[in-house]
């Protein structure tokens, strides 16, 4: 459904609140934004009404901000906020909103658009017994072999389950790692001093602490371009499980131009939160720009984003449809900001391939790592290497 | 509403007479705003019309925001890219209020110890060793050495415990480095804006200082600290606005010169560079301008002040790509009749 539908329904469908007073449209204005996908709360409606108090209403401008500023908090959700706001606050007519889908894009009927019998929710299945737990004893062993790509739709929710389990566990092993001991520790002062009061003013006792080993930070890139649409299915299933155990990663899709979904996939609803993913990684299976793509992660995200510490995970079977030299100075200067650069090709699985595209082969020498991502086993060995990266 | 607040512009600059209270609002030097008790009864117009008064260009949905934030009681939270003023606003409001600024620039690691207090061990190590030997005193040690003499307070504590007639500004700078544990301990003080030190007790703040807090959106800030604070996005300005914060802060450019950088900088940050120019840079390239005597630019002047207007190697050479392709034209811009 239309983006301008949903809240042209959504205003309908509140209606009966409204012109019974300021603080009953203000309820329903804020079951609007819910409907169009703005989280509200209620202490944010609560602090909303209460600044209507301080403003003057009848300056459409101050009114709008006094509730903008409490009901949003990220800049992405301005734009939507402005549009909601200006069709619910304007009863004469709803001007056409633009959708967030361009013209002539269809929802992909495959992979993420959520008809709820192809997403298995992990969550909600307490009753099963761990997969990951007998994972060599079961079926999934078997799985765990199986291409992505082969794979039918009955070994999908199976498949996922793993996916998901693996990538918790993995989220655990590298989120809880600790600076091992034996190290020179740094002087714990307050606790020194309170240890050596009883000897009055002598140190004796040194107490000291020592510091926590920062948590690595991650950076996945996915290629959901037409090439990789088998693959990408199960990866983002990969990243939302990482994302969501481990702090510290932030996701990005890309064909031919690239849309952060770190906030979108960070709910547990994992049906929820891809269905949004699905509806706003414009170009969802179209063709590949690599280059570009980076160039906007690297302008826009990794000046922020991208430090030494940080580990760039880029999922891709590297076919360039677009500018070569650029792929290739944006490659140079990602590598020269982060601090390892993993690159999952799905393809690596296949024996007989060789990374000849020339895509692939321009973006080798900037690697740190190249992995395959083709089935579970190979996520594992991913799992693995990231350990030892992390430290 | 004017009654409430006037601006004393005779002295301007001069020395500060001692403040005559009338009613409840006394006025001082350069039009600052005293607030004796109660709220803060400054109108978004006067805010706006104040920070104007220091040179800070600001629009109404900022003004309307740090209005609500002083109402309100409730921190902004100030989201932006690199270089368009958001730690300004809290200089300036500090400013504004006469009231002291108290700053706390985030980073990775950032921990109670240098953002709450510490103790000040070595004083406390003499204060012992001062004591030794003499009878029955070893008891007493430890209840006069953790008192606030002893106590060194950073910038929370300080914030919390500054009692004046005004409470002072409060800036959390680039909230979005420091640690999310930091972000956690953050959200108890700004919610109840109390602090416990175990050898001392609580200490609670007499009135709520002003708080802003800036992010460079590194990371997402977490939905529990931000449903807390007003949020608001400064853009990048308008051609008029940046025009007006040039003229505002480099008053000896002039007026031709300002409007060429500003119309070049506006086409420039419509195009592709890896760090698109700021306000900072406008105004980093103004002085610099003007310190070298030009009252226009020319292609030899933009070349020789490039370094302030992009920050990477990579965007100057494209920079020259683009005007070698005449993807970039900068004739119009440098043409004496250059309309905008």
């Amino acid at each position: 459904m239309q983006q301008s539908d949903t809240v042209r329904d959504a205003i309908q469908r509140f209606e009966y609140l409204r012109g019974q007073g300021t603080l009953l449209n203000l309820v329903a204005f804020g079951r609007v934004l819910k409907e169009a996908g703005i989280q509200t709360s209620l202490g944010r409606m609560i602090d909303a009404a209460r600044a209507l108090e301080f403003v003057n209403i009848g300056s459409r401008s101050d009114f709008h901000i006094a509730l903008r500023s409490n009901l949003v908090s990220r800049k992405e959700e301005i734009s939507l906020f402005d549009r909601v706001f200006d069709s619910f606050w304007q009863e004469a007519h709803l001007p056409e909103l633009p959708s967030r889908l361009p013209q002539g894009f269809e929802q992909p009927r495959r992979g993420f658009s959520v008809d709820s019998s192809s997403v298995t929710l992990i969550s909600d299945d307490t009753s099963r017994p761990d997969p990951l737990g007998s994972f060599a004893y079961s079926p999934v062993e078997v799985l765990s072999k199986k291409d992505f790509g082969q794979m039918k739709f009955e070994d999908s929710a199976a498949i996922r389950r793993a996916i998901l389990l693996l990538a918790r566990k993995m989220a655990t092993r590298i989120g809880r790692r600790r600076k091992p001991d034996g190290k020179a520790e740094e002087i714990d002062l307050r606790r020194t001093m309170r240890r050596n009061l009883k000897y009055g003013g002598d140190i004796i006792e040194f107490q000291s602490r020592r510091r926590r080993l920062k948590k690595a930070h991650i950076v996945l890139l996915c290629d959901v371009s037409g090439s990789m649409e088998c693959y990408s299915r199960f990866l983002i299933q990969f990243m939302f499980g990482l994302q969501n155990e481990l702090w510290g990663v932030d996701t990005f899709v890309f064909s031919t131009s690239l849309s952060r979904i770190t906030s979108l996939i960070r709910t547990k609803a994992i049906a929820a939160a891809l269905e949004k993913v699905s509806q706003q990684a414009l170009g969802w299976s179209g063709g590949t720009n690599i280059g570009r793509s980076l160039q906007t992660f690297n302008r826009d995200f990794a000046p922020a984003l991208v430090d030494h510490r940080t580990i760039i995970i880029v999922i891709s079977d590297g076919w360039e449809c677009g500018d070569l030299n650029l792929l290739e100075q944006e490659m140079k200067m990602l590598k020269r900001r982060c601090s390892k650069m993993l690159w999952l090709n799905p393809l690596l699985g296949d024996k007989n391939y060789e990374p000849l595209c020339k895509g692939m082969q321009i973006v080798l020498p900037y690697l740190d790592y190249f992995l395959p991502a083709h089935n579970v086993e190979s996520l594992v060995n991913l799992a693995r290497t990231l350990e030892q990266v992390a430290t | 509403m004017s009654a409430r607040f006037s601006w004393n512009q005779r002295n301007a600059g001069g020395h500060r007479p001692p403040l005559q209270q009338i009613g409840r609002t006394c006025f001082a030097s350069r039009g600052t705003i005293l607030l004796l008790k109660g709220q803060f009864k400054l109108t978004i117009e006067e805010i706006q019309h104040a920070l104007e008064q220091r040179r800070y260009i600001c629009d109404r949905s900022l003004a309307t925001v740090i209005f609500l934030s002083m109402t309100m009681g409730k921190p902004v939270l100030l989201e932006g890219e690199a270089g368009v003023g958001k730690t300004e606003v809290a200089k300036v409001l500090a400013d504004v209020l006469n009231t002291t600024l108290i700053r706390l620039q985030c980073y990775e690691g950032l921990d109670s110890s240098t953002a709450l207090y510490e103790w000040n061990y070595a004083k406390q190590m003499l204060r012992i060793k001062q004591n030794e030997g003499r009878r029955g005193t070893d008891a007493m040690v430890e209840p006069q050495i953790f008192t606030e003499e002893y106590l060194i307070r950073r910038p929370l504590l300080e914030a919390i415990q500054r009692d004046g007639e005004i409470p002072p500004v409060l800036l959390i700078d680039e909230i979005d480095r420091a640690d999310v544990e930091f972000e956690a301990f953050l959200l108890e003080i700004l919610s109840d804006f109390q602090i416990t030190i175990p050898e001392l007790g609580t200490i609670r703040a007499q009135k709520r200082p002003y708080v802003v807090l800036t992010s460079n959106r590194t990371r997402e800030i977490h939905d529990a600290l931000k449903r807390r604070c007003l949020y608001h996005w400064i853009e990048y300005p308008s051609f008029e606005k940046e025009y007006a914060i040039v003229t505002a802060k480099v008053p000896e450019i002039q007026g031709f010169l300002v409007k060429q950088i500003c119309s070049l900088v506006q086409r420039l940050r419509l195009m592709d560079f890896y760090k698109r120019p700021g306000v900072a840079e406008t105004l980093d390239w103004a002085s610099a301008l003007v310190a070298m005597n030009r009252h226009e630019l020319s292609k030899e002047a933009i070349e020789d002040t490039l370094g302030c207007i992009f920050k990477y190697k990579e965007d100057i050479e494209r920079f020259h790509t683009e005007i070698a392709d005449k993807t970039l034209d900068l004739d119009p811009i440098l043409s004496p009749d250059a309309t905008v």
